[in-house]
C-alpha cells in the first residue's frame, strides 16, 4: 500500500553570516502508513518543527523529498497541499479578527472546497466543539482552548486525509487537552486519517500513537512502533525499593541511577537500566551499603518517557564516538 | 487491443487510484477562483473590522489634500487647480494602499502565523496575494467615493466619469500592484520594510505628478520620476478625464503604449521579485518568522 507520507533523506542546514552552520535536519527518512498516528518526539531544537515544515512545503530542503499520498511536495505542490491539514505551533493559526464561522469558510475555500458541503462540515465541527452558539463571535474573544479547537477544525474543514499537528496541546488546560486527544484518536480510528504530531507530552504519545520517531540533533535516533520501542528496554529496566530515606547522605555511586525519595511513604526508589545479571548483583550489593531495609527489587516496564531519556542521553554519549541509529 | 500505457505527471503517484486523497476531484481553475475570492472577501472583512482606522485615514487624507492645495495656492484654495490635483492625489491614495497594505498585511501575518497557512493552499501564493490586492482595491474605492462626495459637497469639485478612463486606470493599478508585490517580497526576506515603504510612498506623492507636474522637475529628477509606476498613469488619466482626449488620441502619440509597457514591466517584475524573495525565505526557513 502506498504510504500516506514518505520522506526520503531529508536534510536542512541553516547558514548565517559570521556564524557556524546549523544542521537542523540530517538525512531523515521515514514513512507513515495511512490511518496511523505518528509522533515526532525530541528535545527543543531537535529538528521536529523543521521536518514538519519541510513536509508542508514551507521550508525548502537542501536535499531529499517528501511525498504526501504519493504527490511530491516540490513537483506536484498543488495536489500535495490538498492532502494535508496543518496546525502549526503557536497561538494564532487562525484570524483573530474573523469569526469562527468566517475562519472555517476561508480555510475551506483556500483549499478549493466550497458550496453546501463546506457549510455543512463547518456546522458539524462547530456543533461538535460546542461553539455553534458562538460561531459569529470574533476568535479574539475566545479562550486559548477554544482557539485551538477552531484551529484544528480549520485544518480539517477541507477533509484532508493527512493531518499534521505541531504541539497541539501546548498551553491548553487539562480539559481542552483531553478534548484534543480524543479528537486525534477519533480522526485516525474512526475516520481513517493519518495523523502526525509533535509533542513534549510523552504520555500522550504513548496513549495515542501507533509509531514514534525520536529526533535528536536533527537525526532520527528511533523510529518504531510504540510497543516495540518500549520492549527494547523492558528486559533491562529495574527498580529497587527501600524502606526509609537517604536524608541527604547520597553516595557518589548513586549518580548513575534515578533516585526518588517518597516522604509520605518513607521509601526510596532506585531505578535504572541494568544491562545484565552481574550489574544487577552489583547494584544489590551496593544497595546493602545504604543500610536501608530492602522492600523489593523488580524488573519494570519502562514508559515512553524513560525510553526517550535513555535514547537522548545515549545519543549524547555517542556523539563523540560516532552515532547510533535504531531504525525500524 | 493495443497496450494501454498510463502516464503520470512528474511528482504524482504512479497509481492515483490507490491514493486515499480528498473526496472531491481536483479542479485547478475552480480551486484558483475559489481561493482568490476567499482571500478578497477575507481582506474586506478584516479591513471592515478596523472601521475606525478606515474613517480616520479618510479624514487625514482629506486634510492633507486641503493642506497641500492651501500651500500650493499660497494661502488660497484655488478650485480651478484642485480638480487636477484631486485626480493625482486619489491615484496616489490607491498607490499607497496597494503598496503599504501589501507589506503591512504580510508582516502582520508572519507575526501571527497565518502566512504559513496561506502557503498551504493548493493555489499559488501570488494568486492569493492578488486576491488580497483586489480587496484593498475594493475598500480603497469605497473610501475614494466618499472623499470625492465630500469634495463635491464642500468645494464643488468633481471628476467626470469617463469610460475611457477605466482601462487607463486599470493599467495604472496593475503597475502599482507590481510595485506592491516587489515590496511584499522584500518584506518576506527583510521583515521590516516600513522605512522603505515610506520612501516609496513619499516619492510617489512628490515625484509622480500627483500634485506637481513632472515637467517642472529638474531634468535628471524628471527622468527618474517618469520611471515611477504611477507617473505615466496620472499623466494619461488627466488627459482622458480632464481634457477629454480619447483613447485613440493618447494611443496615437505613444502615451498609452508607454503606459502599457510600463505597467506590464512593473507587474511582471514585481511578480518575479516576489517569487524570488519567497524562494529565499523558504530556503532560509524564515517564511513564517518575524
Amino acid at each position: 500500500m502506498l504510504p500516506a507520507i514518505e520522506v526520503k533523506t531529508l536534510s536542512k542546514t541553516y547558514r548565517k553570516r559570521n556564524r557556524p552552520p546549523v544542521k537542523a535536519v540530517d538525512g531523515v527518512s521515514l514513512s507513515v502508513q495511512p490511518g496511523q498516528i505518528f509522533a515526532f518526539l525530541g528535545p527543543n531544537g531537535a529538528g521536529k518543527t523543521t521536518t514538519i515544515k519541510m513536509m508542508c512545503g514551507l521550508i525548502t530542503p537542501d536535499i531529499g523529498e517528501v511525498r504526501l499520498n504519493g504527490y511530491d511536495t516540490a513537483r506536484c505542490r498543488h495536489q500535495a497541499m490538498r492532502q494535508i491539514g496543518v496546525v502549526l505551533e503557536g497561538t494564532r493559526n487562525v484570524y483573530w479578527r474573523l469569526t469562527a464561522w468566517q475562519n472555517l469558510m476561508w480555510f475551506g475555500r483556500i483549499k478549493g472546497f466550497s458550496g453546501r458541503r463546506l457549510k455543512e462540515r463547518a456546522e458539524q465541527f462547530l456543533r461538535e466543539l460546542d461553539l455553534w452558539d458562538r460561531r459569529n463571535d470574533l476568535v479574539n474573544e475566545f479562550s486559548r482552548g477554544m482557539q485551538q479547537k477552531v484551529s484544528i477544525a480549520c485544518a480539517l474543514i477541507a477533509d484532508p486525509p493527512i493531518v499534521l499537528l505541531d504541539e497541539p496541546t501546548l498551553g491548553l488546560d487539562v480539559q481542552s487537552s483531553r478534548t484534543v486527544k480524543q479528537w486525534v484518536a477519533k480522526l485516525a480510528r474512526e475516520q481513517g486519517k493519518t495523523v502526525v504530531l509533535t509533542t513534549h507530552q510523552l504520555d500522550m504519545a504513548q496513549q495515542l500513537c501507533d509509531r514514534v520517531a525520536i529526533m535528536s540533533k536533527g537525526r532520527l535516533v528511533a523510529n518504531q512502533p510504540v510497543n516495540e520501542l518500549l520492549s527494547l528496554f523492558s528486559r533491562e529496566f529495574y527498580q529497587v525499593t527501600l524502606r526509609g530515606r537517604l536524608n541527604g547522605s547520597r553516595p557518589a555511586w548513586l549518580a548513575g541511577y534515578t533516585v526518588v525519595e517518597d516522604a509520605d511513604r518513607e521509601e526510596t526508589v532506585v531505578s535504572a537500566a541494568i544491562p545484565d545479571q552481574d550489574a544487577l548483583q552489583d547494584l544489590l550489593s551496593r544497595v546493602r551499603e545504604l543500610d536501608l531495609p530492602l522492600i523489593s527489587a523488580a524488573r519494570v516496564e519502562p514508559d515512553l518517557e524513560e525510553v526517550f531519556v535513555k535514547l537522548i542521553e545515549g545519543e549524547r554519549l555517542d556523539a563523540g564516538a560516532g552515532r547510533r541509529a535504531i531504525d525500524g | 487491443m493495443g497496450d494501454l500505457s498510463v502516464t503520470t505527471a512528474p511528482g504524482a503517484p504512479a497509481s492515483p487510484a490507490a491514493v486515499a486523497g480528498p473526496v472531491t476531484a481536483y479542479e485547478p481553475a475552480k480551486t484558483l477562483l475559489t481561493a482568490l475570492l476567499a482571500e478578497t472577501w477575507k481582506g474586506i472583512l478584516i479591513m471592515w473590522s478596523y472601521k475606525f482606522n478606515l474613517l480616520t485615514s479618510m479624514i487625514s487624507l482629506t486634510f492633507v489634500f486641503l493642506g497641500i492645495n492651501f500651500f500650493m495656492g499660497q494661502g488660497q484654495l484655488d478650485t480651478a487647480t484642485m480638480q487636477s490635483t484631486l485626480l493625482g492625489y486619489l491615484v496616489w491614495f490607491y498607490a499607497i494602499t496597494a503598496i503599504e497594505t501589501m507589506s503591512w498585511n504580510l508582516r502582520d501575518e508572519m507575526q501571527c502565523g497565518q502566512l504559513e497557512q496561506l502557503y498551504m493552499s493548493p493555489a499559488p501564493a501570488q494568486m492569493l496575494i492578488l486576491g488580497r490586492s483586489l480587496s484593498v482595491f475594493v475598500v480603497t474605492t469605497v473610501q475614494v467615493v466618499i472623499i470625492s462626495i465630500v469634495m463635491l459637497a464642500l468645494f464643488g469639485i468633481s471628476l467626470p466619469l469617463t469610460p475611457a478612463a477605466l482601462p487607463v486606470f486599470a493599467l495604472t493599478m496593475a503597475g502599482l500592484f507590481g510595485f506592491g508585490y516587489a515590496l511584499g517580497g522584500a518584506t518576506l526576506v527583510f521583515k521590516q520594510t516600513g522605512p522603505l515603504s515610506n520612501i516609496l510612498t513619499n516619492a510617489l506623492l512628490f515625484l509622480s505628478g500627483a500634485i506637481l507636474a513632472v515637467s517642472l522637475l529638474p531634468p535628471a529628477l524628471e527622468f527618474g520620476a517618469r520611471l515611477l509606476p504611477s507617473t505615466q498613469g496620472i499623466d494619461v488619466l488627466r488627459r482622458v478625464v480632464l481634457q477629454g482626449e480619447s483613447l485613440a488620441d493618447v494611443w496615437a502619440d505613444g502615451s498609452l503604449i508607454w503606459l502599457i509597457i510600463h505597467s506590464v514591466v512593473f507587474f511582471a517584475a514585481g511578480w518575479l521579485v516576489y517569487k524570488w524573495c519567497e524562494g529565499i525565505a523558504k530556503r532560509k526557513g524564515s517564511l513564517g518568522q518575524y
